[in-house]
């Protein structure tokens, strides 16, 4: 008897488990098609017509914003890359002649849009109006970087994200705002520790993992899927620049402690080399952006960022760095064409180039042309006295968009080591050290003498 | 089908069918052990999976979480300041609630503790002199307003009255006196104390002491009094100490309808006390104002940014003037606060305006003067794309066609490169001096007051060389400086677009308010047309300038220029006067000629090549600088400028007092 009962036990108890198994896999297969429901249900996409709830979803906050008057574009990635296949059939497209949903039904966890912070005039309203529509949102603000290079102000938080959930599809309302040097920015999605970490799967959002820099977009309506959507007039152009819009901000804390240790330099000859520096800088910005060629701020103009946001005024030259892959022919006819001559070339386009061009009140212009090997960076300089090459090695480093003197341009990412590997190491904490490169500027010579330029 | 054969394991059908399964399950359950092992083993398997796949399960919800945390690390920078004063702790938890209040008044000291927190204490010397007034939340006990009334200087017992009357009923007030606080206490507001229920204070006396406790409309506290022995000396310091029975929330509150505005309201009124109608509970004042829009506004994209310290009640005043005003944009205007103060931030807030405090700087004027760079710079971060910048102060009342008025003129900045900047302020427009709304002028002198700056002005010229902290220099005297203003000038219209209305202040007082900003003329016409815009550019304007003085009647230069009679009792025409100015620098006559005509003489203001343009009786009047002005060739031969001779040096005027 007691065998026969064991035996019962066992197959009962045989039976719950793989009943609970079967329950786990259920669940466990709906978890990970909601975890990339791309790569899952995309079986499934040619079914979603006008009443997907991404649809409805997108339907409906164009619909409140509209009528809040809130100028929203689209600037989702997944979605412009559609239009910008179909441009032409989307242009054409009438009002009414949508018959399938080809672009707002495409699965994906969130649509994101835009919004000209500046633009906007009754911020207050909308979030309330929102949630009586049933979106659940969530607001992420924070402190205005425009006021951190100002001594002591403290002002009132700007909206950075919206997220904004209905029926399973979320909206990424990204706030951009303006700043000095004619270019929109975007802020750091950061959870402040209040919010709920699990309102949507927030590694995935496309936008807000950095704070972010852009062209200011030139927008046209358009009608997709029956909808009618701002978004930029050229898509390419923009989602070129969504890899590379990393943007990071000048570190005005230290640079204010360094002016607190070494008294700015404001004497007359110090504000004429600013400002003719500055002047230098946006005109060789101006020519190479005509060029399309990419560049950043190197040696002592890159150290006078870093350090003290601003242009060392003994540093006599500007400095910028440039990959010899995007070197183009016609770099010195364009800057001699802007009225800036060339003043000396060293090296070839094979190897260590560097191009010196004269400036007005006697400010040069120094361009680098970087070379990249498997594991580090390079760059040739001579020493015009004694011809010698120098060979000076970098870490490999990225570009991230900065604002300096009122304009957008770019910096290595990894500044301290691109500026360690220039300059010698930088004991950040003790601003003592600072002092060491406070009238030096002349970069660390490492000992790897190329050969003598034979000019 | 044919074929089919059953195996031979299982029993053919038939009766014993039934009894044969379960046997046959029977016997190989049971002497099978193998098949028992089987099972056995299968079930753990199946178990060993189940737990497998939760541990997974578990596993990556966790790092789906953890993901999702990565980059939130928890930012100290973010903390929260310290809240406002702390709402001070109850006596026990219990229901018994009730503040224990202490009052103390005497010559050189004051101070009010409530719960035991001091929310007043005050023995500095040679300041805070007269009535203090503090009022707390019947409900929470929190400071709501605190204030100081110098009862011993005239006009400060009509600013109490007035602050007393705006405190809602039911609020408890507490009064206290250093030093002196009846001198100049009036009837009005003695009687205003009787009917708070105040023995004393309508009878308070040369240098006596007065504490007192009680609530808006409802029953006395507690009060003390020492009266002064002699006009030498002073009553004795009097404590008071009192309990002060709370409310309940809800009677403390008002039931405005349930909007984005009303809320706003709820959180300031609950706050700050002494706005009057905007917290009444019947029939609150607005606080949104719909001003018409401006057709063609030009100034619509400028931003404005209003200067202000900790003087709330004026920047609530000077806020409701400008929402109200035609054109304004609200999304525009950041109100920048010098110093971490509360309240002004919570006025700022009730107006759903943009608000930024600034950490002082310096001292005095130099705290001043860095606060406007601060914020001046800041505007054009926050509006990059803006050419210019209104500025505007918390002390001014604003015209209604303010934004019309730069609307209409904001271009010629654009144009006319000699132009310093555009202001809302006549240094000399008052009401007898100026008249005609439509009427600008071309001034040497930077008036500030409400003006438009140019971004390029300010950035490539201003910003590099603004005075350091270290140099305790104005701003605006500084910019009137001539290094600065290198000959440019600035229009202003004839009646001003701003009233300077701030009694008290870093360089202002009651007495110099009364002299030289009260009876300024001020445009309250909506929507004036300016007459003629383009002919203010440089070279039109002296075409201007020599067509009036062409048409210009010339006046009987023997009668005195002090006499109302000096003009003719006409209306409408256009008479010219000339006084003696040897160099560009003289302006001995013109000093005393101001100063008989009560209008700005501390410096000189609103000339142009020694060309002063005012209106006297309905006439244009103007004067001309004898032979240091161009105009001077305009003179009749005949005529003999006119001298005043200053008067003997004694008294010592009020010195560089200036506007800020």
């Amino acid at each position: 008897m007691s065998r026969i009962n064991k035996n019962v036990i066992l197959a009962l108890l045989t039976l719950t488990s793989s009943a609970f198994l079967l329950f786990q896999l259920y669940y466990y297969k709906h978890y990970l098609s909601a975890k990339n429901g791309a790569g899952l249900s995309k079986s499934k996409g040619s079914r979603i017509g006008f009443d997907g709830t991404q649809w409805r979803t997108v339907k409906k906050f164009i619909m409140l914003t509209s009528s809040q008057n809130v100028p929203v574009f689209l600037i989702d990635p997944l979605i412009l890359e559609l239009i910008n296949k179909n441009f032409e059939q989307v242009k054409n497209a009438s009002h009414g002649s949508a018959s399938e949903c080809k672009f707002f039904c495409v699965p994906r966890d969130f649509t994101a849009f835009a919004l000209q912070y500046h633009l906007w005039k009754n911020e207050e309203g909308w979030f309330r109006i929102a949630e009586n529509m049933g979106f659940q949102c969530l607001k992420i603000e924070s402190k205005d970087p425009r006021l951190d290079g100002i001594d002591s102000l403290s002002g009132t938080e700007i909206p950075l994200h919206y997220i904004c959930t209905l029926a399973s599809h979320a909206v990424h309302l990204v706030v951009f705002h303006e700043r000095s040097g004619n270019y929109l920015w975007h802020g750091h999605l950061r959870l402040k520790g209040h919010i709920d970490r699990k309102f949507v799967p927030f590694r995935k959002l496309q936008f807000g993992r950095y704070p972010g820099a852009f062209d200011r977009p030139e927008l046209q309506q358009i009608t997709i899927d029956g909808l009618e959507v701002l978004i930029p007039k050229d898509p390419m152009h923009f989602l070129e620049e969504i890899p590379h819009s990393r943007f990071i901000e000048c570190r005005y804390k230290e640079a204010r402690a360094f002016f607190q240790q070494y008294l700015d330099d404001n004497t007359v000859e110090a504000m004429a080399f600013r400002k003719s520096a500055k002047e230098l800088l946006q005109l060789a910005a101006k020519t190479l952006k005509k060029l399309g060629v990419r560049f950043w701020l190197s040696s002592g103009t890159c150290l006078g960022w870093y350090r003290q946001c601003g242009i060392i005024p003994y540093s006599k030259d500007v400095d910028l760095g440039i990959f010899i892959q995007d070197y183009k022919s016609d770099i010195i006819s364009a800057f001699q064409d802007a009225g800036l001559p060339l003043k000396h070339k060293f090296g070839k386009v094979e190897d260590s180039l560097e191009l010196s061009f004269q400036g007005k009140d006697d400010v040069k212009l120094d361009i680098f042309f970087f070379y990249e090997e498997t594991d580090h960076m390079w760059n040739g300089g001579t020493q015009a006295k004694t011809g010698k090459k120098f060979k000076y090695l970098f870490p490999k480093f990225t570009l991230c968009w900065t604002e300096f003197v009122d304009m957008k341009v770019r910096v290595p990412c990894e500044t301290i080591e691109y500026i360690e590997a220039n300059y010698g190491v930088l004991e950040e904490r003790s601003s003592h050290s600072w002092s060491v490169y406070e009238f030096v500027l002349e970069p660390k010579l490492c000992n790897c003498l190329i050969q003598p330029d034979p000019a | 089908m044919d074929d089919w054969k059953p195996s031979p394991l299982i029993k053919p059908f038939g009766a014993r069918k039934k009894r044969s399964w379960y046997l046959t399950w029977k016997y190989k359950l049971t002497n099978q052990r193998a098949l028992r092992r089987f099972c056995q083993t299968g079930a753990v398997l199946f178990l060993l999976v189940t737990v497998i796949v939760n541990i997974k399960l578990i596993l990556d919800t966790r790092r789906a979480i953890s993901e999702a945390n990565e980059d939130p690390e928890p930012e100290k920078d973010y903390d929260e300041a310290l809240g406002r004063l702390e709402s001070p702790r109850r006596r026990g938890s219990g229901p018994r609630r009730v503040l224990d209040v202490e009052v103390y008044s005497s010559r050189s000291k004051v101070y009010v503790a409530v719960d035991g927190t001091t929310v007043l204490e005050d023995e500095a010397r040679e300041q805070g002199r007269g009535i203090h007034v503090i009022v707390l939340n019947q409900a929470t006990g929190h400071v709501m307003a605190k204030r100081v009334f110098d009862t011993y200087s005239p006009h400060e017992d009509e600013a109490m009255v007035l602050f007393l009357n705006m405190v809602a009923p039911g609020r408890v007030l507490i009064c206290t006196v250093k030093d002196e606080g009846s001198f100049h206490l009036k009837d009005t507001a003695k009687a205003l104390l009787r009917s708070l229920g105040s023995q004393a204070g309508p009878a308070l006396g040369w240098r006596d002491t007065w504490a007192f406790v009680g609530r808006k409309g409802g029953p006395v506290l507690g009060e003390k009094h020492s009266k002064s022995p002699a006009l030498s000396s002073w009553g004795d310091p009097v404590l008071l100490k009192t309990d002060v029975p709370l409310s309940s929330a809800e009677e403390a509150e008002c039931h405005w309808a349930d909007t984005e505005l009303n809320r706003r309201r709820h959180r300031f009124c609950s706050k700050v006390e002494g706005y009057g109608s905007v917290c009444s509970c019947k029939d609150p004042t607005p606080i949104e104002f719909s001003p018409d829009p401006l057709p063609d506004n030009k100034v619509f994209n400028v931003p404005v940014a209003v200067i202000a310290g900790n003087r709330p009640n004026y920047l609530y005043r000077m806020l409701r003037s400008l929402l109200s005003a035609q054109g304004v944009s609200p999304q525009m205007i950041t109100v920048f606060i010098d110093g971490y103060y509360e309240e002004p931030m919570d006025v700022v807030a009730l107006f759903g305006l943009r608000g930024i405090q600034h950490t002082p700087i310096s001292i005095k004027n130099a705290r001043v003067s860095q606060h406007y760079k601060a914020s001046l710079t800041a505007t054009f971060n926050l509006f990059p794309e803006a050419k210019f910048a209104v500025v505007l102060e918390e002390d001014l009342d604003i015209a209604v066609d303010f934004f019309s008025f730069l609307s209409q003129s904001i271009h010629l900045l654009e144009e006319d490169d000699s132009l310093y900047c555009i202001s809302a302020w006549n240094d000399q427009g008052y009401e007898h001096t100026a008249e005609d709304p439509a009427l600008l002028y071309r001034v040497e002198t930077m008036p500030g007051l409400g003006w438009v700056l140019r971004k390029s002005l300010y950035k490539e010229e201003l910003e590099p060389k603004w005075p350091t902290p270290e140099k305790l220099w104005d701003w605006d005297m500084w910019m009137r400086m001539p290094e600065q203003r290198r000959g440019r000038e600035c229009i202003i219209p004839d009646i001003s677009r701003s009233y300077h209305f701030g009694i008290v202040g870093l360089n202002m007082n009651g007495y110099f308010h009364e002299a030289y900003f009260k009876k300024h003329k001020f445009n309250t016409v909506p929507g004036v047309q300016l007459r003629n815009v383009d002919s203010l550019k440089k070279e039109a304007y002296e075409v201007e300038v020599h067509r009036l003085l062409s048409e210009a009647e010339v006046l009987d230069h023997s009668k005195n220029p002090c006499e109302d009679s000096f003009l003719p009792d006409t209306e409408g025409h256009t008479y010219v006067a000339f006084i003696r100015m040897e160099k560009d620098d003289d302006f001995t006559t013109w000093t005393q000629l101001a100063k008989c005509l009560h209008i700005w003489d501390l410096d000189v203001r609103g000339n142009h090549r020694g060309l002063w343009r005012l209106f006297r009786k309905r006439n244009h009047f103007l004067v001309v600088g004898v032979p240091a002005s161009p105009y001077s060739m305009k003179k009749p031969p005949s005529i003999t400028p006119i001298f005043l001779e200053p008067p003997p040096k004694e008294e010592g005027a009020p010195g560089a007092a200036e506007q800020t």
